[in-house]
């Protein structure tokens, strides 16, 4: 293997993506898709808990009760963010209709500590996001009424359960989404293209039919697929790191970027190296993509379920609760990158031998 | 008949060839790999799915309520004494002390306590289940009833408050008040048909089961639900959808893409293009074995998962435009490099209009843009009408069709292999559309069928400034929808000067720009017509669609706009374009401004 030989093969794949000006589309990509993470954190945050946003803390929302007493009108009362109205059910419900307001309920004569149980009928506007976020608030309190019947009730139940005592909650729904599922996935994307375009480049050399002018040179047949292998190599870590750095301007933390990187850089290995396997035994690009995506899916799928993947440990990492086992974790997948890397240099080898003999 | 006949010809010949191709030990392998599939699909759905596994660090003193936690992977708990919890504690995201919980101050805190929070009362609901008694551990039921208002989308998306802030005075009613029945005390079903609808509804989740769970229609048991089962709908469920459906979906359509770029590598188009046979039959054939593969394919995964055989039909629009897409993507890139960075950028775009504004599903009218919406209606069992589809649809339709025209037109030898950059190529394809001896009837047609994809764009654009705050959304949309539109408008008259600068004499430029101004002005209101009634009402709508008002002032904007476009281009060549386009849109906001500002 000639170092040199390796930067030829390098310069040349870097030169072929800028002079296609493709390579742009995927910065695009990034881009896009970073509007679209802030677009689910701002958006849907909002909506499900309006009073992250300030415009909408303090707000009231008026509230139509109609039918018996109950402690649910103290609530209502007592609640900083419903103002409520004794009224007629009809009157209430044609009210609502003009949106004068959020919602109404009506409570049955149900005595608390009857043998059936409190039916109340809550009317809320259809399809309209004012309605969701009135929902949650709601639901609170119902919650606090439900707490009260079940007091009166409680003679009634054969076993109590371990009580624990759990503060109000407030916000941090898209927490989970974002550090467990948005972060791997938008990291490990990269890698995911990276690994697409190294099936690209190999087959093309075989479909173009170039392979012959590059065999003449004297790059030998390994060391042009690994600078092919090398180039795609390359990309990842600059994606990657791109794409943390969006996350970090779109108001997301992430602890330790620089081992979330290391991290993405060995994992990715695994993936191009499969890729380039593919392209080498098929030299066709349909079938090694068709292939290649297939042991994808169930490489992704078989490494989720297992505890501590790669995957995992990116999340936690970047939520910054990754223990000392991270580098038994990294330690595993370098190696996997060193069997499958062997095997890709022996099958290399192997067709490098055919060519020149051919 | 002969063109049938030519159609299946090629059709069987295309599925022949794609199997000898795909024979050379490709079967064996991928019989393999979809065996590992299946089992390792089993072991995920046995293991679950270790993705978030640890990220929240826990402290509790109490061993009971320590394995309460420790069943949810997502917790690392540690179980200490009370001094050396409170003692340390900033390294936990909560601790736990005599029952009670007290949580850090971070969002990672906040969230740790959301999943402790819901963990708790799924262990309170599933030792509740068990009490013979269901009405003492589920004293309250909650009957929702929807009420339609008149007034829907209008005053909603002007992103202000529905309601006036209420006031002291009970609210009255200013319409006639209709008798509405007072509702019965009782529910409708027994203890133990509630009973089982707790018990499926609260059945302990694992992670793969929480997604699998939105594709079978639930049992059906009215509007009755406890307080905690009532909150709105999880919006992620859509994602499921998109894996299921369109995944597929697009994955077929990349061996069409790579059928056509085949062809051209290897150039064995030309022998079948030197053939008597039509063009359109040509693509027809070929297109016609991925199309009723996709359409097999939907059939199964909606036959798999129970639901109506109805579901097919927002996604034959959504096949039509794949397919339109891959014939042009596969037509137009020069190398696989460039046909993978496409399909993906292009299949990302895709993607997201389609789960974007589903995800609004049940909640806002602004959802029924996507045909997975409709989707998702299907499987809850609401249905929809003729319009819905008409509305979420019709832009597939007619971006599919004009995809398939363009595409059949350049669909000859020298477009086919020649080595042009991807833009460059585009523009051309483009210019053949032209008709030489009607160009201005052509400027005409290509404005007016650039409508549907200026749609496409600008509703992209509506999604994805939604939920910017109010005056930053509309003004980021403004300035997007007029730079849009102009752009639209303008490619016609670049690709004809691209290709002969002659052309734009003074006279013929002129003319050039009428006809695209009426052609862009008459494509605007009949799709406006048929379909987006609803949003064209809203503010939002007013910004994109503001030219409505008045007949003759949008037909001068739009005349204007293009017309500096095309003076710039007569000025300073190809460079111009940019400029002229930037003067274009500036004075395209100016315009909506006005009117805006007057609308407000």
């Amino acid at each position: 293997m000639d170092t040199r030989h390796l930067l030829i093969i390098i310069k040349k794949e870097f030169r072929g993506l800028m002079n296609e000006r493709t390579i742009l589309l995927a910065v695009l990509l990034q881009l896009f898709i970073a509007m679209f993470s802030s677009f689910l954190m701002v958006g849907l945050t909002s909506m499900y808990d309006p009073s992250s946003l300030s415009q909408y803390s303090g707000y009231q929302y008026g509230i139509g009760y109609a039918g018996n007493d109950s402690p649910l009108l103290d609530y209502f009362q007592a609640s900083p963010d419903f103002k409520v109205y004794r009224m007629d059910l009809s009157e209430g419900i044609e009210a609502l209709k003009e949106r004068k307001l959020a919602a109404v309920v009506y409570v049955p004569d149900t005595l608390p500590d009857a043998q059936i149980p409190v039916k109340i009928t809550l009317y809320t506007l259809q399809n309209d996001i004012q309605a969701a976020i009135v929902d949650v608030k709601l639901k609170d309190i119902f919650l606090k009424y439900e707490a009260n019947l079940r007091q009166v009730r409680a003679g009634r139940l054969n076993e109590l359960p371990v009580p624990v005592q759990i503060p109000p909650t407030q916000g941090g729904d898209f927490y989970e989404f974002v550090y467990g599922l948005l972060i791997p996935l938008l990291v490990f994307m990269p890698a995911i293209i990276a690994s697409a375009l190294v099936i690209d480049l190999i087959t093309e050399e075989y479909q173009h039919g170039t392979l012959e002018t590059l065999i003449s040179t004297p790059v030998t047949f390994e060391e042009m697929v690994w600078g092919k292998v090398l180039a795609c190599e390359l990309l990842v870590p600059i994606q990657a790191a791109a794409w943390l750095i969006l996350l970090m301007v779109n108001g997301i933390p992430i602890q330790n970027p620089h081992l979330i990187l290391l991290n993405v850089i060995i994992t990715s290995f695994i993936i191009i190296l499969i890729g380039a396997i593919a392209a080498l035994h098929y030299r066709e690009r349909t079938a090694a993509q068709f292939i290649f995506s297939t042991a994808l899916v169930v490489v992704i799928l078989f490494s989720l379920a297992i505890p501590a993947n790669p995957l995992n440990l990116l999340a936690r990492l970047a939520v910054g609760t990754a223990g000392i086992e991270q580098w038994f974790v990294l330690g595993a997948t370098g190696l996997i990158v060193i069997v499958l890397g062997y095997v890709t240099h022996r099958y290399a080898e192997k067709i490098g031998r055919e060519h020149h003999i051919g | 008949m002969g063109t049938l006949t030519d159609i299946s010809t090629i059709a069987r010949w295309e599925v022949k060839k794609s199997f000898t191709m795909m024979s050379r030990d490709i079967l064996p392998i991928a019989v393999i790999l979809f065996v590992l599939l299946v089992i390792v699909t089993g072991f995920t759905a046995q293991s679950g799915i270790h993705l978030q596994d640890g990220i929240y660090v826990v402290g509790v003193d109490d061993p009971k309520i320590a394995s309460l936690f420790a069943s949810d992977a997502r917790f690392s708990v540690y179980q200490l004494d009370d001094q050396t919890l409170l003692a340390n504690q900033n390294t936990f995201d909560l601790i736990v002390i005599n029952g009670h919980v007290y949580p850090g101050v971070t969002d990672k805190a906040k969230s740790a306590l959301l999943t402790v929070s819901r963990d708790y009362s799924q262990y309170l609901n599933s030792v509740y289940n068990n009490e013979n008694d269901l009405f003492a551990a589920y004293p309250l039921w909650i009957d929702s009833e929807p009420v339609k208002s008149e007034l829907t989308f209008l005053s909603t998306q002007s992103g202000q408050y529905v309601q006036a802030a209420p006031g002291r005075a009970t609210p009255v009613p200013q319409g006639t008040v209709q008798n509405v029945p007072t509702p019965s005390p009782t529910l409708a079903l027994s203890q133990d048909q509630l009973r089982q609808q707790l018990i499926t509804s609260s059945a302990k989740t694992s992670s793969l089961s929480r997604y699998t769970k939105t594709l079978t229609p639930q049992p059906s048991m009215g509007a009755f639900v406890t307080p905690s089962q009532l909150s709105p709908p999880l919006p992620f469920d859509s994602i499921i959808l998109i894996f299921v459906f369109i995944f597929p979906l697009y994955f077929t359509s990349q061996f069409f893409m790579m059928s056509i770029m085949n062809e051209r590598i290897e150039r064995k188009g030309e022998i079948l293009l030197s053939t008597p046979i039509k063009t359109s039959s040509i693509i027809i054939g070929k297109l016609l074995p991925y199309f009723l593969g996709m359409l097999a394919i939907c059939t199964v995964l909606s036959v798999y998962i129970k639901a109506s055989p109805i579901i097919i039909l927002p996604l034959i629009p959504v096949i039509f435009f794949f397919l339109a897409s891959a014939l042009m993507i596969g037509m137009l890139s020069r190398s696989f490099k460039e046909l993978s960075f496409v399909s993906i950028f292009f299949s990302t775009v895709a993607t997201s209009y389609l789960f974007f504004p589903s995800i609004f599903a049940n909640v806002h009218v602004i959802s029924l843009i996507s045909p997975l919406t409709l989707i998702v209606y299907t499987i809850q069992g609401t249905t929809w009408t003729v319009t819905d589809y008409l509305y979420s649809t019709s832009l597939f339709w007619l971006t599919g069709a004009v995809l398939f025209f363009i595409a059949a037109k350049n669909f000859k030898e020298e477009r086919l292999f020649s080595e042009k950059p991807l833009l460059v190529r585009a523009r051309e394809f483009l210019y053949e559309t032209f008709s030489r001896k009607h160009p201005f009837v052509s400027l005409f047609l290509i404005a007016g069928f650039s409508i549907p994809f200026v749609f496409m764009v600008e509703m992209m654009c509506l999604v994805l400034f939604f939920n910017i705050p109010m005056p930053y959304s509309l003004i980021t949309l403004l300035v997007f929808a007029a730079f849009i539109e102009e752009m639209a408008k303008a490619v016609g008259i670049y690709a004809i000067f691209s290709s002969d600068p002659a052309f734009l004499s003074w006279k013929n430029l002129l003319a050039a720009c009428a006809a695209i101004a009426i052609g862009f002005l008459i494509g605007e209101k009949l799709l406006l017509f048929v379909t987006l009634a609803q949003i064209s009402e809203s503010v939002f709508g007013s910004v994109l669609f503001l030219s409505l008002s008045a007949l003759w002032l949008p037909l001068l904007l739009h005349f204007v706009g293009v017309a500096i476009v095309a003076c710039s281009l007569k000025f300073w060549g190809r460079k111009g374009l940019m400029i002229g386009l930037v003067i274009a849109t500036t004075i395209h906001c100016l315009y909506n401004l006005y009117f805006i500002l007057g609308v407000l």
